[in-house]
Parts: structure tokens; sequence; C-alpha cells
């Protein structure tokens, strides 16, 4: 559904407002297409159904 | 017999050699520090040189300390490793201005120990968010095979300087391909050790789930060597294992012998240039290797080995992306504040996939001993070039030359990058083993050396 793809420009605009990241206007474009890759390159990943029992791997040991 | 002096001494031949008296420390390292300034000019590896800190080790050498297997062998590291009194560049021009470091990192330290001569730091893609070697601030390392094509990176300066003859042994460091990629295109023997296997204290961090640190040489023996002296815990990196020290040397001369290898299919064998699976080929065929196995999820981890790469590395620059945005290289500046603006979900779910992905795959390591995979879709391209064509697709070259190597590192495997070549340039091939056993990938880098199927040779 072509209405439901995020509208990239306001995700990086208003995520960087959120933490409080400048993105001078000479950069924005860049960053925008870099999201847009990383949305692509994250599919495989994003597509995967994982069981819930399936909890991250800890390095840190008390 | 090779000349001890010259460009194609490899670092046992050299320690060989001074160890017993045929050669002194001294002339060594003004040999290296001769040839690197007549090769800078070319192939731009270098970002510091400290000739009198060499000249003073040298001459302690050939006075009788510092014995060790490594006596006498003049080495540099990829500028993330820190060296005491000089800035710890990273890559990057925003560091200069940033604390001296006090003291060595760990891993210098300890060939240091083991006799080597440390001469200089090398270059890199800033920050180590890089595949290609280039540099906005530095300039690009460039191929010593042929100076117009990339080096691959991130460890570019480490992939130039070993494939020019400067110096017979470097660092580097590898946190999704980047001793593998460089040692692929730059027709190099290349070690990305099993993550936590040496120690990272005292180097400049990415992306801490990933980072290694490993040598490139110009054979198999120098890998082992250099390794072997780096082993051992180290309380000042909390990842480092408590492992005791597994030397790998004395096993180069075992063969084959009783070692299932296998090739990894599927995502593996496609979506790269033919030079990539041929290398794969002419390998495998010379180990004997006809069965295949498939990594399952590979494409899925690739996927979060970017995901927690770009936000790990976001992340820990996010300080320097608000106040010094124009100080970073333009071809990182970007990717770093959009991998701040990822969602967290991702990464959470990356790391959750992460576990699955080990599992699965140390699962197959039940039935074989090696895997062999490609080490870059392809020979090092142009520098400068921003697309390539994969596999009949149209590409971003920064993003794709370490799709092979990614989901090998995602989950901390030791691999051995061995050098191919036909006429025209090198590409490499990795041989995966299983967590901690370093000495089979390098029992099969040896072996192949000793045939002739692997060899390296400065340009």
């Amino acid at each position: 559904m072509a209405d439901d793809k995020p509208d990239i420009a306001l995700w990086v605009d208003e995520a960087a407002k959120a933490i409080g990241l400048p993105i001078a206007p000479e950069y924005r474009e860049k960053v925008i297409l870099n999201v847009e890759r990383s949305l692509a390159i994250a599919q495989p990943l994003l597509a995967l159904e994982l069981e819930d029992e399936l909890t991250p791997l800890p390095v840190y040991r008390p | 017999m090779t000349d001890i002096l010259s460009k194609a001494a490899t670092a046992s031949e050299i320690a060989r050699a001074v160890m017993s008296g045929k050669a002194r420390a001294s002339a060594v390292v003004e040999a290296a520090l001769k040839r690197i300034e007549a090769s800078e000019p070319t192939v731009n590896a270098f970002t510091d040189i400290v000739a009198d800190r060499a000249r003073r080790r040298a001459v302690e050498i050939d006075a009788g300390r510092h014995l060790g297997p490594l006596m006498g062998v003049p080495f540099a590291v990829k500028n993330l490793f820190d060296i005491q009194g000089l800035p710890t560049r990273a890559g990057s021009k925003i560091n200069v201005d940033g604390p001296i470091a006090r003291r060595d990192g760990a891993l210098v330290r300890k060939l240091e120990a083991a006799g080597a001569i440390l001469v200089g730091s090398l270059n890199m893609g800033e920050y180590a968010y890089d595949f290609t070697g280039e540099n906005a601030h530095y300039g690009p390392s460039r191929n010593p095979h042929d100076p117009t094509r990339m080096t691959g990176g991130s460890s570019g300066g480490s992939g130039a300087a070993v494939a020019a003859g400067e110096v017979p042994l470097a660092l580097g460091s590898d946190t999704n391909g980047s001793i593998r990629v460089p040692a692929s295109l730059c027709g190099l023997f290349g070690l990305k050790p099993t993550y936590g296997r040496l120690s990272r204290a005292g180097s400049y961090p990415f992306v801490d789930a990933f980072d290694h640190l490993g040598p490139l040489a110009r054979s198999t023996e120098d890998l082992a060597l250099s390794f072997d002296a780096m082993q051992g815990w180290d309380p000042d990196d909390p990842v480092c294992t408590d492992r005791a020290v597994e030397p790998t040397l004395l096993a180069l001369h075992e063969g084959i012998g009783g070692l299932r290898i296998a090739i990894a299919g599927d995502y593996f064998a496609k979506g790269g240039e033919p030079e990539g699976f041929e290398a794969v080929a002419t390998v495998a065929k010379a180990l004997g290797a006809t069965k295949t196995v498939v990594l399952p999820n590979a494409a899925a981890a690739r996927a979060a080995a970017y995901v927690i790469t770009a936000m790990e590395g976001a992340q820990l620059h996010l300080p320097r992306l608000r106040t010094r945005p124009q100080d970073f290289d333009p071809d990182t500046r970007e990717r770093f504040m959009a991998g701040a603006l990822l969602p967290g979900s991702w990464y959470v779910k990356a790391q959750r996939f992460r576990r699955q992905y080990r599992a699965d795959v140390l699962k197959l390591f039940n039935d074989v001993d090696i895997i062999l995979a490609p080490a870059t879709p392809c020979s090092a391209p142009r520098i400068g070039q921003v697309m390539m064509t994969l596999g009949g697709v149209e590409l971003p070259v920064r993003a794709n030359l370490g799709m092979f190597t990614q989901p090998i590192s995602f989950i901390g495997l030791p691999v051995v990058a061995v050098p191919t070549r036909k006429p025209g340039l090198p590409i490499g091939v990795q041989v995966i083993a299983r967590p901690y056993n370093e000495a089979a990938a390098l029992r099969v880098a040896a072996y192949l050396e000793k045939q002739g199927v692997c060899v390296s040779t400065p340009a």
C-alpha cells in the first residue's frame, strides 16, 4: 500500500528535533537519502518474526 | 633466499635473520623507512611516521634487549591504535584536537614486547565507518597493485603499506569487514580473530558489539606469529576472553587432514561479480571441498549488522555531530546523522535476532570445520567510484563492498582472508572457522599458500 510508505523527510526533521540534532540545510538531503537506504537495507531483518523467548545475548557480567 | 632488507622480506624471515645475527634491526628499520619514503607519494598509507622512536628501539634490540619471536620486525598500525605522544586520529580531523595518548595501545605493547618495532600510524576511513579506504582529510590510501584503485577499508593504509612492501606487518580493525575487505582488494592475508580474542584496550572504538583487531601480512606464518604474540586476557577490555593462550604457529605444518571444509551457498553465492565466486571455486578445488552449506537468514544478518553499526556508531559520535558537523568527512557525516534517527526497536530486534543466527550457524559447525565464502563481491573499484554493478544490479560501493563479510563478523567468527590472483587485480576468499578455532583457518591458509594457490607478493 503506497499510503503506508513513511514520509522520510518528515521523519528526519521530527526525529532530529526530538534528539536535539541540528541538521543544516546543506546536509538534509543526504541524511534523507541515507535513512531511505537504511530502511531498504533493514528490510530482511524487519520482515522476520521472532519468538517471544528470544532475548539478546548479554555480555554484562555482574 | 629473500634479501632481508628488501620489500619482499616477511616478518618471519626478518625475525629469524635478526635473531641469528645475520641482520641488524637498525639496518632493517632504515630500509623500511627508505621504502616508506619512496612509496608514500604513490600509496598514501601513512599518517604519522615515528622514525626516531623506531631507530631508538632498533638500537636497543641490536644491543640484545627485547628478545622475542618478532625481533627487529618493523610494523605499523591503523591510526585508531593509541601511540604514546600522538593524538589517536581514527581517520578524523576532530580527534587531532583531542587528547594525546599517554600510552601505546595494548596490541602495540604486545608486539613490541615480542621484539617488533613500530614505525608509524596508517590511514583509514573516518571513524572506521568505511569499506573504501578513502578519506577526505588525509586523502585516499591507494592500491599498490593499481594506484587508481581503492585499497578497500576501513583499514586502507594497513592494506596499502603491506601490499607495497613498506612494512611486512600491519594491524587493522574489523567491525564489519575492515581487515578482510582491504586484504581482499590488496592481495594480502588478513586475520580477523574471534570476537574478544585480542584486547581492544587503547584503540578508538566504533561499534563495541562487533569491533575486532587483527593483523594483515603477506604470509600465513606472519599472521600466526603476530597473532600468538598478541593473545592473552586483558582486564582493560571487558570483552577480552580469559581463555588460555592457544598458540597457532606450530599448527601451520599440520596440513588440512581431518578438516571438513564446505562452501557457503545461497546468499554467499549470488549478488557479486564472477571474479569473487571464481576465487572461491579455485580455493575450494585446491582443498577438495565440494559440500555446500547454507547460513540461514544471512541477508537478515547483514541487515542486522548494518542497523547495529549505524545506530551504535551514530550514538558514539552524536556529541560531535551536534557541535562540529562541518569537520566530519562528507562521506561519513550524513550516514552517521541518519543512524542517529533510526528507531530503537530496530536495534533491539537486531540484537535479539543475533542470538538466533548465532545458534543456527554454530549448528552448522557440528558437520563442518571450515566454511569458504567470498571476501568481497568484486576486485578493487576505482578511487572515487560511487556506484558499481553487482550481479547486474547498480548498487552503492560504500554499503556493498562488505556484503559478504558483515554476516560473519556479526557473530564474531574467526576468519582468515586469503588472496587469489589471476592476471589482473587480486581478490580474496574468507576461510571461516568456529569460535576460537583460528588455528584451523590458519592451517587451511598455510596449505593454500604452500600449494601456490594463495600467494601474496608486494606490488
